[in-house]
């Protein structure tokens, strides 16, 4: 007993200190995306869009008068990375919630260790089905296209009403493309159009002729692609090369102005899903003042992930400052592990104006986005350089 | 202490979990045979046991066995690793060197695209909502563990018996080995098999740690890391995989605080490690010691 004595002292006060931790100042929020490897291309994207968010908001007055402060931790591309990164924000940074990861399975891997922390989670980019209902703590900012899909496909029909033979392509080993598809095959479906042939490519191809000539067999005149903007943008440029003159709509993997340099002016016409878009500035000033710092910070008109990582930042402190407005108590009186549950719920209540519109969270996690939009790609004469012009209204 | 336990335990075990993939790889280069196979039959393993967990099928299973689901989910693996083996390592083994290298690197991508086309592994997105068998994440140790101490047993054992001194002759000259009368094709389909047994349960034990799997786990990426926990580690030596994987794992994790700039350092240390360390660490270990032993001795 008496060598147990000590040994029970330094577990009881290792333990109390966890139990009583007070929220810090300025609030901590954890930001865990993929800065390293494969998906850095996203995950900078993401990183430049929080950062925007945390001096946007903090000038703006971050929550009621305290500021916040973002913890970045790499998750790097893999699951094992991406716990590492939750682990570390949820017992060693403290923060309120969350935002990340990069990948859906990523998520299927550190979320769960979040819901066992009691600690929310924010999914900036989590567009599989399945990851809000992970548990009670997880929620996500980005929407899967199952509204947006079936109106790409309806615009591309306004465009040429004789569509009749469509060929569906699609990325199997994206996880975000295999979701999408799914959605654009049952959009064609009900709108009465035929799929002549489905194909499948990899994200890491380069030569897609057996693709191309299945669709050219099947005498399509609508070709649907998900894909990433590397692969797609190869995939379009052979599809035009070897003579397909119809119409291209890709989905919201092709959202990137990445895919420009790829296939040059065979890019031109191609319809784009998009769950974000820069051209909303007129009508949306939270995308205006977002868009404008992100031009005047970066040189460069923000990416969908970008606006992503911004609402993601702006749901949360926005939450925590419904918080303070309905107890009266400042943030920093909290005890943590009671914030945290508070913040789950407060984010869950109302809706928030933000840079891809208005949105809410359900009380499942889910988040529903009011707009979509559908844009053209418009090539400028150079072959190089490119938007995204707005079709839908 | 409990928070550093908290925050680790994950990279803990995780070290320990890649060590034993290091392992599958060393059992064939026992014999001599570059195979880069394991991270399919680890990847193959996780389905087992992903598909066995969460599956409706199954669902009898589970309600009536508990948490003995698990032994048998490793036991499938097994099964699974043995069999499938046996059937890749004759055909594959009749090639030497590089072209063993590439028809293993082949069934990896086999592997890869076929489970990306089976609805049953959920495509791209895989298998999520594994059930667990832990709370913390440490405690995955008890599953780990032990079979690392048993693979650890068997390679020390077997280096001790016939069967390993048949290795260690395949290893260094199979025409020589095959005229004194050792079974080079057996010898070699053995420690081969040995190996991808070790994979597949390895993964039926990751799919639970790492609460989903999907076939972003058994890309050839990973079979290259897994290698080079072999090659840093040292080639020669059963600790060579332990040590490779440690310092692979762990250096990214514990150089966190440096952000962005980790990843160069971390390229920094493995380029040292093989420029200045050919035999990887253990190897280097093993030059210091005889060199430390050399200056006390004097002379002799």
């Amino acid at each position: 007993m008496k060598r147990l004595a000590p040994a029970l002292a330094l577990v009881l006060c290792a333990a109390i200190p966890a139990l009583a931790d007070k929220v810090a100042t300025p609030i901590p929020i954890g930001i865990a995306v993929g800065q390293t490897s494969n998906v850095a291309l996203f995950g900078q994207e993401q990183v430049n869009g929080a950062k925007i968010a945390e001096e946007r908001l903090n000038a703006a007055g971050g929550v009621n008068g305290t500021k916040i402060t973002l913890v970045f931790q790499d998750t790097a591309g893999d699951e094992a990375g991406a716990v590492n990164a939750f682990q570390n924000l949820i017992n060693r940074d403290k923060v309120v919630a969350i935002i990340g990861p990069t990948l859906s399975q990523q998520a299927f891997a550190a979320n769960p260790i979040a819901e066992r922390a009691k600690t929310p989670v924010v999914g900036p980019s989590n567009t599989a089905k399945g990851v809000p209902e992970i548990g009670e703590f997880i929620g996500r900012i980005s929407a899967p296209m199952t509204q947006v899909a079936p109106y790409s496909v309806k615009q591309a029909m306004k465009l040429n009403p004789d569509i009749k033979r469509v060929a569906v392509l699609y990325a199997q080993n994206d996880a975000f493309s295999s979701s999408e598809t799914v959605t654009f095959q049952d959009a064609v479906k009900n709108l009465g159009l035929e799929t002549v042939t489905v194909q499948k490519f990899q994200t890491t191809d380069n030569d897609f002729t057996t693709q191309v000539t299945a669709v050219l067999g099947a005498k399509a005149d609508l070709v649907i692609i998900s894909g990433l903007a590397a692969d797609s943008g190869n995939l379009v440029k052979q599809l035009r090369q070897l003579g397909y003159k119809g119409l291209i709509v890709g989905g919201n993997g092709l959202n990137s102005p990445n895919m420009f340099p790829v296939c040059g002016a065979l890019c031109s016409d191609i319809l784009v899903a998009q769950a974000y878009s820069p051209a909303t500035v007129d009508k949306n000033p939270v995308n205006k003042d977002f868009a404008t710092a992100f031009e005047a910070a970066y040189k460069k008109g923000p990416a969908q992930f970008s606006a992503q990582a911004y609402t993601a930042v702006q749901v949360v402190t926005e939450a925590l400052a419904k918080i303070e407005k309905e107890t009266g108590k400042k943030i920093a009186d909290f005890e943590l592990a009671e914030l945290r549950e508070m913040l789950n719920k407060s984010l869950r209540t109302g809706s928030y104006m933000t840079p891809i519109g208005e949105i809410s969270i359900q009380p499942s996690g889910e988040v529903e986005q009011k707009d979509f939009y559908v844009s053209k790609i418009v090539m400028n004469p150079d072959g190089k350089t490119g938007s995204f012009v707005l079709v839908s209204e | 202490m409990s928070g550093f336990f908290e925050n680790y335990g994950f990279l803990i075990v995780t070290i320990v979990q890649q060590a034993l993939l290091g392992l599958s790889i060393y059992f064939p280069l026992m014999a001599g045979q570059l195979s880069l196979a394991s991270i399919g039959f680890y990847s193959l393993g996780g389905y087992v046991a992903a598909i066995m967990g969460t599956h409706p099928y199954f669902a009898p299973w589970r309600a009536a066995l508990g948490f003995f689901m698990f032994p048998l989910e490793w036991l499938f693996a097994l099964i699974l690793g043995v069999v499938l083996g046996i059937a890749v390592g004759y055909p594959a083994l009749r090639l030497r060197g590089i072209y063993l290298a590439l028809a293993t690197i082949a069934f990896v991508q086999v592997v890869n695209v076929a489970v990306l086309n089976m609805p049953v592994a959920g495509g791209a997105v895989g298998i999520f909502g594994i059930p667990q068998a832990f709370e913390s994440r440490l405690d995955y140790i008890w599953f780990f563990g032990p079979l690392f101490a048993l693979a650890m047993f068997v390679v020390y054992r077997i280096t001790a018996i016939g069967r390993g001194l048949a290795f260690f002759a395949v290893r260094e000259d199979e025409l020589a080995a095959g005229a004194m009368g050792v079974r080079t094709t057996a010898n070699k389909v053995t420690a081969f098999v040995l190996g991808c047994a070790l994979a597949a349960v390895t993964g039926a034990m990751s799919a639970p740690f790492l609460n989903t799997w999907n076939a972003r786990q058994g890309t050839f990426d990973a079979s290259v890391t897994c290698l080079a926990y072999v090659l840093i580690g040292g080639s020669r030596s059963l600790w060579g995989p332990l040590f490779g994987a440690a310092l692979l794992v762990s250096l990214p994790e514990v150089l966190r605080p440096l952000k962005d700039s980790r990843m160069i350092l971390n390229g920094v240390v493995l380029v040292a490690v093989c420029v200045y360390l050919p035999q990887g660490l253990m190897g280097g270990l093993a030059a210091l010691r005889t060199r430390l032993a050399a200056g006390r001795g004097g002379v002799a």
